[in-house]
């Protein structure tokens, strides 16, 4: 009991402090103030009328969500002893393959540099800036030449660099056995089964309306859905994080979506954040780092094509340029494992967030946020809350080596034969899937199907419903996949996403099928 | 009341193994680990801390020398506390721990050391199961004859169930 009275403390005092630092803290501060002027705050009860005060007038809702939201994200206290790169990733073997990546990764954009003959990052001269500052909003109309520019890596890379990791204190034999894994991943991190994941998905279960299955046209909706809309206007009433959280597990009217992520998000249209996002863009005016040629030809090649993304090529620079200067997303690496590679520019310590292809996971998020600031911060939350650990090498419950051995375990546990057949002809399974998960399924499953299937990563705060996606989806093509004998027949059998419905797939996976 | 470290040295771990043999074959799941404190002044221990390196649960026994007269006793004061719910998985394989004073079963505060848990009679087992070097001596044994009738393999048939023909059909079905 003593331990976790004391683990307790410590988290309290870890939010207190965070908290200490942000724009609530001096906002309370100036309501504190103020409410001395108001007639209920008398002197002798001063600490329980000012309290009283916040709840009546939300201020209480709004540091709830803040600690909710601090829980969320904040890993657990650590052991006193531990360094600060334990905290990051506590197995050594992990760390320093996402050590040596990066150096991969470093060195393969240094010598894009030399070849090229073009700076890390430089400043633009006056006349550059603005021009570019004109053509803020329409950036995807320049043709500038990016022929010579080549993306730093593809998923294929990471995939190989994930399946060669090894735990050396693990002994796998060389000979095909009970303990080596069938699969690519070889490393032996822990992964929830079916029974687990129904415990944990349980809002999903058969006897609970989703949206995405019980708001489709022939089920009328008196049966759930009018209800449904009722309580998540509520929700947004009463400005409360944690139940947002909990509502969006059965997934979000499309009207309410916008507010609710950034609810659970705990983003606030702040004037502060608008001035901080126009800071970023003076950056990107001022500056010109190689990176950004690289985030411009990788969206001209992807979202521009995009059937359904093209028109948001433009948020999309907007967005990422500023992204990748930004200082603040250095506070998440605390408990990530990457560490990010520091540049100068002309003496001044510049920032760059490596090189990574960014898979367009902006683009969704332009359905729901039109204000470039407010998209611009939402899209910064979701990276640092979830996308990041889509692009390290680390053993969280999230990251993507243990995505894809939850991945590669259910579908060896309940579809042995279609797995053991897709081994065979040469085609593992993950080879496939990989790409679906690393990019959070985007731009491969419909938008609306996909911003159903986010509703849920904000709601469970967690990205193994990818996993058991993508073996849902195996599952349901098992037939087809069942017949063919190559690698490339398996990949036009999934090829093509964009018919499927998320949200049944999902059930009938975890809760109807005979195992 | 400030907590200093106490200057102890630590051998190297020495595997437990049944008998004399050493096979290179099978590795044993149980080392021990000796940490001795060259300090002669007494001293209360309040907290061990070390990180983990795949072990799945721990055993701390300490020897105490409660007087000159008489010898000095070995005593259990944890017992496989688990450090890894999971052992085939990463879990808490590369965590830092500690052990506080207040996690030993004793019940009187200051004295946990001298008063833990009493030891098991390993005793008890010895009578009911069988000397193991006999056991796998005879399972050898055993295991030699089947080899022996397989590599020996005769077409001639056992005959148990036939005595001159009395089991015919034609027989039986008169009685």
């Amino acid at each position: 009991m003593l331990q976790e009275e004391s683990d307790l403390s410590l988290i309290i005092a870890q939010i207190v402090q965070k908290l200490k630092g942000s724009n609530l803290y001096s906002q309370l501060e100036r309501q504190a103030w103020a409410s001395l002027q108001r007639p209920e705050i008398k002197l002798e009860s001063l600490k329980e009328d000012i309290k009283e005060f916040f709840k009546i007038s939300g201020w209480e809702k709004k540091l709830q969500n803040a600690v909710y939201s601090e829980l969320s994200v904040f890993p657990l206290p650590s052991h006193p002893a531990a360094p600060p790169e334990h905290l990051k990733e506590p197995l050594v073997y992990m760390r320093k393959a996402q050590g040596s990546w990066e150096k991969r990764i470093l060195k393969s954009l240094n010598s894009m540099c030399t070849e090229l003959s073009i700076p890390l990052a430089r400043k633009r001269p006056a006349g550059e800036q603005k021009e570019l500052l004109n053509k803020w909003n329409e950036m995807g109309t320049d043709e500038p030449d990016l022929s010579l520019f080549r993306p730093v890596y593809a998923p294929k890379d990471f995939l190989e660099v994930l399946i060669n990791l090894r735990n050396p204190n693990y002994e796998n034999g060389d000979s095909l056995s009970f303990r080596t894994h069938l699969g690519l991943i070889q490393v032996p991190l822990k992964v929830k089964d079916i029974p687990e994941l129904k415990e944990c998905f349980v809002e999903l279960g058969l006897n609970i309306g989703q949206l995405g299955i019980d708001d489709s046209t022939q089920v009328p909706p008196e049966l759930f859905e009018n209800e449904h809309v009722r309580i998540g206007q509520k929700v947004l009433a009463e400005q409360d994080s944690a139940a947002a959280q909990q509502y969006i597990r059965q997934g979000s009217p499309t009207a309410l979506r916008a507010e609710l992520w950034a609810l659970i998000l705990n983003i606030s249209s702040q004037p502060e954040d608008v001035l901080y996002y126009e800071q970023l863009k003076t950056n990107v005016i001022q500056h010109d780092l190689l990176v950004d040629s690289l985030i411009y030809k990788d969206v001209k090649l992807t979202a521009s094509n995009d059937d359904y993304y093209f028109v948001f090529e433009d948020y999309l620079y907007q967005v990422l340029l500023c992204f990748s200067r930004d200082t603040s997303v250095l506070s998440h690496f605390a408990f990530n494992s990457a560490s990010p590679p520091k540049s100068y520019i002309r003496g001044k310590l510049g920032l760059e967030e490596y090189a990574v292809f960014y898979p367009p996971n902006v683009a969704p998020l332009c359905f729901l946020y039109h204000e470039p600031s407010k998209l611009y911060q939402i899209f910064r939350e979701m990276y640092v809350r979830f996308f990041f650990r889509l692009h390290s090498i680390s053993s969280h419950p999230s990251g993507i080596v243990s995505l894809c051995l939850l991945f590669e375990t259910l579908l060896q546990t309940y579809l042995p034969q279609l797995f053991y057949h897709l081994r065979e002809i040469g085609a593992q399974p993950l080879r496939i899937s990989f790409k679906w998960m690393v990019r959070a399924f985007s731009g491969y499953l419909a938008t609306d199907q996909l911003l159903l299937l986010w509703d849920r990563i904000l709601g469970y705060n967690s990205l193994e419903i990818l996993a058991v996606l993508a073996a849902a989806v195996f599952a349901f093509r098992a037939v087809n996949l069942m017949e063919v004998t190559s690698l490339a027949a398996a990949e036009a059998v999934l090829a093509d996403l964009s018919t499927l419905k998320v949200m049944p797939l999902l059930q009938i996976f975890l809760f109807a099928t005979v195992t | 009341m400030s907590r200093v470290l106490v200057p102890c040295h630590v051998k190297g771990t020495v595997a437990l193994q049944v008998g004399d043999v050493r096979t290179s074959q099978g590795r044993p799941g149980v080392l021990v680990i000796d940490v001795t404190f060259p300090s002669v002044a007494p001293f209360e221990l309040q907290e061990i801390t070390f990180k983990n390196y795949y072990t799945a649960f721990l055993s701390i026994r300490v020897r105490q020398h409660t007087s000159a007269h008489t010898p000095a006793k070995w005593v259990t004061c944890l017992r496989d506390y688990c450090l890894m719910p999971d052992p085939h998985s990463e879990e808490g394989a590369q965590e830092y721990v500690s052990l506080f004073k207040h996690q030993s079963p004793s019940v009187t505060f200051p004295k946990w050391l001298s008063h833990p848990v009493p030891c098991e009679q390993p005793a008890l087992l010895r009578e009911g199961l069988p000397d193991p070097s006999r056991v796998s001596s005879e399972v050898q044994q055993m295991w030699a004859l089947t080899e022996m009738i397989r590599a020996s393999h005769t077409s001639t048939r056992i005959g148990r169930f036939d005595v001159d023909g009395c089991y015919d059909l034609n027989l039986l079905s008169y009685t």
